[in-house]
């Protein structure tokens, strides 16, 4: 997946300026919030709820190393295969290595995020293995060749009649509709073709429980336990923070994945799978092979405070909670993950260099925060991300600021620790400041604020600063107290 | 009489002084003495928001020094004393004797209306006010510090205004400090569909209790569409004032 976080804010504008996916953004966000809240008012204490998944997790990043192993002992037992990989190359290449092994023509993918952070699809149809993405969603983007929109509906921006065009021409719809059940049934019939003759069945996993190697994944179209059990060859590809101690602890995460992500109790399918097929039985994979997926996990899991970043199980509650997101959508963040979400992972995968937007372009309104269920601070997350871009911090390529603004704070913290210069030097910036101010306002300011000027005003600095104002007020005190004397 | 140190946000001294004039009249009424130090200058905010956390530590020991030895401190604004709360422990961590400074002093400060309401139990401060009203729940006093009920308390109990509803009253107005400068496209969207629900809740007057907040709804409703009013709620407050009332 092609990497561009550095147009952030070129793409913003270009979603803004589109009034039909604005439109769209503010109505969906409502009705998601309200269907989020809805659900997990079923939990008898959805704080407490909220809080449980937060340990559950915490534990489980702390355990990581631990819980891996374990985890991979477990599926060897139950007779999968793993592999581990280091980054994306080895990942695609030893998938790639395994379908033409097998002389395959095409895989059935369920939908998973771990997949387009590897590029895996380019890299398979790169050595002739065509990919077929079979949740709807990413089916359409895949078929409009565009990135995904939102991390759990990727296509929900896509207008029906774009829809209804695009399966008109590449779907075998006959006739023109926009019923969304007929639509849905043009890609039905169409996937159910590929799943009939599929070999090799691709997937992502929301949840490896350590205990028992068992991979769990959430979903309401069933076209990831088609892609996990129609064919011969199963590959689970996981990122290494997925994994939980026990089965329990995964039943919680269910309940709350479910519930913060699209406001149901339970998804339609939840399937769980430990093992390949046996001798005897008459369906399921003959083999199941699981691609553990580092690409710069390790180096985080090291950063005892980035690490909190690999809490997130990718529900999505915070994208739809965000005021950035709703107003911007998910293609400015550039890459696989989108919304604050991504603005957490992307910038410790991809480096701060290039991440820049993403943890600058932020209120730090707390909203991710106040949702996530997992207990992610995201704005202190971001400010540390600033932190470790001033200083340059090599592991996640910092870039340190520009001289000017060192200079700045330099200077700034000069002043904040010495009160009479601090005093001295506002009044001293105040006659330029407010040298065009109308009526007690500044519509313009010379220097580095145009982007606030440009459609706000700002009071200007006040001729008797409260500093000056008190001391007025005790001379009136102090007069008043010897006239009463 | 209880002693109150007076905590004035360098953007309310060098901005917006008559909030701090205004905090002054209300915590006078409410009753306690007022000390104001001539030491203090900025919390830091913008050194740790734009990652300068070493220029930050020296901003919050600056404070320490100065407010250290209060017995309450009390600010208008959600976020300074946000900053001091969570943010000094966390940035002193590794200095015992400067983290314990400022675990103590997060435990003495208060957001106005939080002291208002819930240290003093003064909800009504005897202002009146003939009309609807609106508060913006802002970041910081809303999810930073946990307050919503007591600026709300405050508005219900002046005489003659009406609080009405706020449609995504939670959903920030897209400050966010340098946020607001260097990101206008979406800043200005944010703050636009903020000053929309403000003119469809057909109430008279928006308040707030950030600075923040008010110098960017303020700015852009001074810009777009002036005649319409925002206000502090400490101004709003001390506006028509008669005398207060205890509760309790």
């Amino acid at each position: 997946m092609e990497i561009k976080t550095e147009q952030f804010s070129e793409v913003a504008k270009k979603t803004l300026e589109n009034a039909q996916s604005f439109a769209f953004l503010k109505l969906r966000a409502n009705f998601v919030r309200t269907r989020r809240e809805t659900a997990l008012s079923t939990f008898p204490d959805a704080v407490a709820a909220q809080a449980y998944g937060a340990a559950i997790r915490a534990e489980a990043i702390a355990r990581l190393p631990e819980l891996l192993e374990e985890f991979e002992k477990n599926a060897l037992a139950n007779g999968a295969r793993v592999f581990w990989a280091r980054d994306a190359k080895e990942a695609n290449e030893y998938i790639v290595h395994l379908a033409k092994e097998r002389g395959i023509e095409y895989v059935t993918k369920g939908k998973s995020m771990v997949t387009e952070e590897l590029g895996l699809n380019e890299a398979l149809e790169k050595n002739g293995v065509k990919a077929w993405e079979t949740d709807l969603g990413e089916f359409i983007i895949q078929l409009l060749n565009l990135p995904p929109f939102h991390i759990v509906g990727p296509a929900i921006n896509i207008p029906v009649e774009k829809v209804r065009d695009l399966f008109l021409e590449k779907v075998n719809l006959k006739e023109p509709t926009l019923d969304p059940v007929q639509l849905g049934y043009a890609a039905r019939l169409f996937l159910r073709d590929k799943f009939h003759r599929t070999r090799m069945g691709i997937t992502g996993v929301n949840i490896a429980v350590a205990e028992t190697g068992t991979l769990i994944n959430v979903e309401n179209e069933g076209n990831i336990r088609f892609s996990k059990s129609s064919p011969r060859t199963q590959i689970s590809v996981m990122s290494l923070e997925k994994v939980v101690p026990t089965l329990e602890d995964a039943l919680h995460l269910v309940r709350l994945l479910c519930r913060n992500c699209t406001g149901q109790k339970l998804s339609a399918y939840i399937s769980m799978d430990n093992r390949p097929k046996k001798n005897d039985e008459i369906d399921g994979p003959e083999e199941l092979i699981i691609v553990m997926v580092d690409n710069g996990r390790s180096k985080i899991y090291q950063d005892r405070l980035a690490r909190h970043a690999m809490r997130c199980i990718r529900c999505g509650a915070c994208l739809s909670s965000c005021p950035v997101y709703r107003q911007i959508g998910g293609y400015p963040y550039g890459w696989a993950y989108s919304g604050p979400m991504g603005q957490i992972l992307n910038p410790l995968l991809l480096g701060l260099e290039r991440t820049q937007d993403l943890y600058r372009a932020t209120t730090l309104c707390g909203a991710c925060k106040a949702v996530c269920p997992t207990g992610i601070d995201h704005p202190n997350l971001f400010l540390q991300y600033r932190a470790k871009d001033v200083l340059g911090e090599e592991t996640f390529q910092g870039k340190k600021r520009p001289p000017m603004e060192r200079v700045f704070f330099r200077v700034w913290t000069w002043a904040v620790t010495r009160s009479w210069f601090w005093n001295r030097a506002s009044r001293m910036v105040r006659p330029f400041i407010n040298k065009e101010a109308r009526e007690g306002m500044l519509r313009r300011v010379r220097g580095p604020f145009e982007g606030w000027f440009r459609s706000r005003d700002l009071p200007a600095m006040a001729e008797k600063t409260f500093h000056d104002r008190w001391e007025e007020m005790q001379k009136v005190e102090g007069r008043k107290t010897e006239a009463r004397r | 009489m209880e002693v109150i140190s007076l905590f004035i946000p360098c953007t309310v001294d060098l901005f917006l002084p008559h909030i701090g004039e205004a905090t002054v009249s209300l915590l006078g009424r409410a009753g306690v003495r007022l000390i104001y130090h001539k030491e203090q200058t900025c919390c830091g905010q913008p050194a740790i928001n734009a990652g300068y956390r070493e220029h930050a530590k020296k901003a919050a020991k600056h404070f320490i020094r100065v407010f250290g030895d209060d017995e309450k401190v009390v600010s208008p604004s959600g976020s300074c004393v946000g900053m001091v709360k969570h943010h000094y422990p966390e940035l002193l961590a590794e200095e015992p004797e400067w983290r314990r400074r400022a675990e103590e002093l997060s435990l003495r400060i208060y957001e106005l209306s939080q002291y208002l309401v819930d240290i003093r139990k003064i909800e009504n401060v005897g202002a009146s006010f003939e009309g609807k009203v609106a508060y913006h729940e802002s970041c910081h006093i809303l999810r930073g510090l946990g307050v919503s009920e007591q600026p709300k308390r405050l508005i219900k109990a002046v005489k003659g205004a009406k609080l009405v509803s706020l449609n995504a009253a939670d959903s920030c107005c897209g400050f966010g400090g340098e946020f607001a400068n260097h990101y206008p496209d979406i800043s200005e969207s944010m703050v636009k569909d903020k000053v929309e629900d403000y003119l469809s809740s057909g109430a008279g007057v928006l308040l707030v209790s950030e600075p923040g907040c008010l110098f960017n709804i303020g700015g852009f409703i001074s810009r777009n569409h002036p005649g319409k009013k925002v206000m502090h709620l400490a101004s709003f407050l001390t506006e028509n004032h008669k005398t207060m009332n205890n509760t309790r």
